[in-house]
């Protein structure tokens, strides 16, 4: 999200601005206004509400985590087949719940594997296969590993993550270049 | 405990690929009480259930196929078939790059939401598009929520862009 800048160099006003229209949320049919929203506004801040919610989630963790090891074997496959775009998908999908699985440095080293391959492919460069085989191989550790929540799964995900930064810091890949065609 | 309190007259839409995620965000939809939680696996159905069942909120994913959750939200904001082009919109993602958060804010969507979710999180989300309805903007090229939480009256400038939109008209 931009963010307002003091410098004095940038344009004024321009002459000739298009004006816009805004349209308060009591001028169409908000949410706000529905019969229910006070009401339904308290249970979602309730305590209650989130201690069934913690209960739900729990009730699905085995679901999740036999989901997150689906996604690994594929993405393993996806590593033979040397698909990086394939290895892509599948970590995104294992860093979309892998926390909520329980799992919680897996789905941060999928993260990372995420955002490299996606700045490398943006920047038009070759992804490293030593990086990347090395989060492959933390992400399936991690997932099978009975103490997958120990802080040596923070460390390793954290010492992957300086490894991703400053391998894209070579890359000289800026956050806000544009994706390549 | 108190028993849950049932919000049979609030509808709901949660469009995802992934079959574990809809379960999930349908399980803790139910949790506070809402029981009319429609699916869909991608954009494309996900339009026919907007238009056919007129569901008050939209939890959507990002990547999706054919039809992914920026299209979806273009199309139910600036398409004549749209029942609600009001309609608020989550975008539950695991994507968190910039290009890809300002992709689904000039798309449209009213909250975004990251990737692992937590229960307290999304209902923090839920309840902010309750609580806090944002104003509309319409102007060339983009209507949806207005794109700031907090806009300051008396600003007067530095201008970062030269299409700003300069003295707003309220309706």
């Amino acid at each position: 999200m931009t963010s307002r800048s003091n410098r004095s160099d940038l344009p004024g006003p321009p002459k000739r601005a298009r004006r816009g229209k805004i349209i308060p949320a009591t001028a169409y049919p908000a949410l706000a206004r529905h019969f229910h929203a006070r009401e339904l506004v308290r249970v979602l801040r309730s305590e209650d509400a989130i201690a069934r919610a913690v209960r739900v989630v729990k009730l699905k963790q085995a679901e999740l985590r036999g989901a997150v090891l689906d996604h690994v074997a594929r993405m393993q496959q996806a590593a033979q087949a040397g698909d990086n775009a394939a290895i892509y998908q599948q970590a995104h999908e294992i860093r979309g719940f892998a926390a909520t699985a329980g799992m919680r440095a897996t789905g941060r080293i999928a993260d990372g594997l995420c955002k490299y391959l996606d700045k490398a492919a943006r920047s038009d460069a070759a992804a490293d296969p030593a990086l990347v085989t090395l989060h492959l191989s933390a992400i399936a550790r991690g997932a099978h590993a009975e103490d997958e929540e120990s802080r040596w799964g923070d460390q390793i995900a954290e010492e992957l993550a300086a490894l991703v930064a400053r391998t894209l810091a070579d890359l000289n890949v800026s956050a806000t270049s544009p994706p390549s065609a | 405990m108190n028993q849950a309190v049932r919000f049979d007259d609030l509808k709901a839409l949660i469009v995802e690929d992934n079959p574990h995620m809809r379960t999930l965000l349908r399980a803790l939809l139910n949790a506070i009480g809402m029981t009319r939680v429609f699916e869909a696996s991608d954009g494309s159905t996900a339009f026919d259930v907007v238009r056919d069942r007129k569901p008050d909120f939209v939890l959507t994913d990002l990547s999706m196929m054919p039809v992914d959750g920026i299209d979806l939200t273009r199309e139910m904001r600036h398409s004549p078939m749209s029942p609600n082009p009001y309609i608020p919109i989550v975008m539950v993602t695991g994507h968190t790059e910039r290009h890809r958060v300002e992709a689904a804010r000039d798309a449209g969507v009213t909250e975004f939401l990251a990737k692992p979710i937590t229960a307290h999180n999304l209902y923090t989300r839920i309840a902010e598009i309750v609580e806090r309805p944002r104003s509309f903007v319409r102007c060339d090229g983009y209507f949806g929520p207005d794109r700031r939480r907090r806009r300051e009256e008396s600003y007067t400038g530095p201008w970062r862009r030269h299409e700003d939109i300069d003295d707003i008209a309220l309706q």
